[in-house]
């Protein structure tokens, strides 16, 4: 292939990517642009629910991935199945399952209500949604950055006085921080963008994609825009940035 | 001193015991353990002993040195070695940049490891290691990652720095040359220590046919028989009968060797009290620096040594020589049973 047929194509593939969001751009009426009215509740919900799945995620997800990426143990290809699971059941079904076992009938729903805790249609049953949505993403992130890390620099922090503890946060860590940090990009987006989970166990309070959907379905395309605008304001940054600088191996090194 | 005394079973049964004085040099073939018995004083690997026995890495008052150095590539060289330290910046970049000194490095501290030459590298890492203020220093191949031409250099200084600081170290190695620099050597072989004494003692007395091999006797054969004879013993290799000094206890299955630089070639007559003379063919001349190897065949298979400089330097490859294996040069070990003659 010669190298102008190439460049020939990997341009139009790349027009081809962009152009809806181009005609979206040029389609919005930038001088009459308004939130409808509950956009940016729905806008608050989506950030503050999200954080706190990624909170969730993170807190949850960084040992199971460090253990799948340091420890050899007899079922590792299952649990690797496992964990892909959630990812590869389509987001509808996902919901079902959620509802069936968090919902009002099902068997940690039914516990659950009795200490008082609804796990449907409340902040907590968004919050559950976004964590199947998004937790496998940056489990599979994390893990392969975790085994990107020597474990022999390990061990040296070990005789170096340190305690595992210590040494998973000044070698491990900073060593897989660009990977992790594309992990947590990653679930980023998917949690603020899930649909499929959220409508069926959690359509309210309401999140951005929700919201749209209302939108779209009760006032119509007009009403999509300004929340749209919004919804890529907020998920966007934080994928393009970590995105960006683990392709340029941003690894600057600590010499301050 | 500091005796060492460890059992461990995984990835490798190791039953080890060793003195360790100064630069003490663990000699072993790659496979041997010595890597496994390094870890495992350093509380890397499980193991029982003493000392350190039970106790986690980080409470060891270790020092440790991975083949490779093992520098942290997002950690700046002054960071590196400040690493164990706490205390305010300010104290730790001082103690740093002390330590640093010491190993000749002082205005490297704010280099990139990875820009570093290995030789440096090592001496970063040295100074990493001595950071905690360890007892005892562990170097796993410490001129593995180096070039030739630096290597003797580095080894040099490397053995100066750790008799300066006065920290006994304990260094594995597969490479006799930094065996023979050792304070001491300890061979590691069949999952123990073989033999343990000072450099010349092991080099020139190997304990058995492994250590013969790995300290470079060229000429090793397996004894058929082994007799007294008055002040020495008579050995018996196929028809060949050799004698050697002084007196000893062994008895077969015994292995005996002579270096090749301790053949001694006669291409006309020998004096005629000399004995343990054998007739060979010179079956491959091989020029190496201003020495020669010659491969000899006959009763017995041969490897000698010569200065190309000598009367011997025009000998040609079909040529009958006679050789003289010296009593005194000859030496008698204990036979391993996997030794390949």
């Amino acid at each position: 292939m010669t190298r102008g047929l190439l460049v020939a194509l990997a341009i139009g593939v790349l027009a081809i990517l962009v152009a809806p969001f181009l005609g979206f751009a040029l389609a919005t009426p930038w001088g009459t642009l308004r939130p409808v009215a509950g956009d940016l509740a729905a806008l608050r919900v989506s950030v503050v629910y999200t954080l706190a799945a990624l909170a969730i995620i993170v807190v949850g997800g960084t040992p199971l991935a460090y253990w799948m990426a340091r420890y050899e143990f007899r079922g590792k290809i299952l649990c690797e199945a496992l964990i892909l699971l959630p990812l590869l059941t389509p987001p509808l079904a996902m919901g079902i399952l959620l509802t069936m076992f968090y919902g009002p009938n099902g068997w940690v729903g039914h516990e659950a209500r009795t200490f008082g805790v609804e796990l449907t249609n409340t902040p907590a049953a968004f919050v559950l949604a976004q964590v199947y949505a998004a937790a496998p993403y940056f489990i599979i992130a994390a893990r392969s950055a975790f085994e990107g890390v020597d474990p022999e620099l390990e061990q040296i922090s070990l005789t170096l006085g340190q305690a595992p503890w210590a040494t998973f946060w000044r070698v491990t860590l900073p060593l897989a921080r660009l990977g992790v940090g594309v992990g947590l990009a990653i679930a980023w987006v998917r949690a603020l963008g899930e649909f499929g989970i959220v409508l069926i166990i959690a359509y309210f309070p309401q999140g951005i994609p929700v919201k749209l959907w209302v939108n779209l379905q009760d006032i119509g395309l007009d009403a999509v825009y300004a929340l749209l605008w919004l919804f890529f304001l907020v998920a966007l940054p934080l994928p393009l940035i970590l995105g960006i600088a683990s392709r340029r191996h941003l690894a600057k090194i600590e010499t301050a | 001193m500091t005796h060492v005394a460890y059992r461990l079973q995984r990835p490798l049964a190791l039953d080890v015991a060793l003195e360790i004085t100064g630069f003490t040099v663990l000699l072993g073939l790659s496979g041997a353990g010595k890597t496994t018995l390094l870890k495992a004083l350093a509380g890397l690997i499980p193991g029982v002993g003493t000392p350190y026995g039970g106790l986690p890495p980080q409470q060891r008052p270790v020092g440790y040195m991975p083949q490779g150095y093992a520098l942290f590539p997002h950690l700046a060289v002054w960071r590196n070695v400040a690493f164990a330290l706490s205390g305010s910046r300010s104290t730790r970049y001082a103690r740093a940049i002390d330590l640093l000194g010491r190993v000749g490095l002082g205005d490297l501290a704010g280099r990139d490891p990875r820009t570093l030459s290995g030789g440096q590298m090592q001496r970063v890492a040295l100074a990493r290691a001595l950071a905690r203020k360890p007892e005892l220093l562990l170097l796993d191949e410490p001129t593995n990652a180096l070039d030739s031409t630096t290597r003797d250099r580095v080894l040099t200084e490397l053995r100066a720095l750790v008799n300066q600081l006065g920290v006994p170290a304990l260094v594995a190695t597969h490479d006799p040359h930094l065996a023979a620099i050792g304070d001491r050597v300890a061979v590691l072989a069949h999952g123990a220590i073989v033999q343990q004494d000072a450099p010349a003692a092991v080099f020139d007395h190997p304990a058995t046919s492994h250590v013969a091999r790995l300290v470079g006797f060229q000429n090793l054969w397996r004894a058929d028989r082994v007799e007294p004879d008055g002040g020495g013993v008579v050995v018996a290799i196929g028809d060949v009968k050799l004698r050697l000094t002084p007196p000893s206890p062994l008895t077969a299955p015994a292995g005996l060797a002579i270096r090749a630089r301790d053949v001694v070639l006669w291409p006309d007559r020998p004096p005629a009290a000399a004995g343990n003379l054998v007739t060979a063919k010179i079956t491959e001349l091989r020029r190496e620096g201003l020495a020669t190897r010659v491969v000899l065949n006959g009763p017995l298979a041969l490897e000698a040594s010569i200065d190309s400089r000598s009367d011997l330097g025009n000998l040609s490859i079909g040529e009958r020589v006679i050789v003289r294996l010296s009593p005194e040069r000859l030496r008698l070990f204990r036979w391993d049973s996997d030794t390949s003659v």
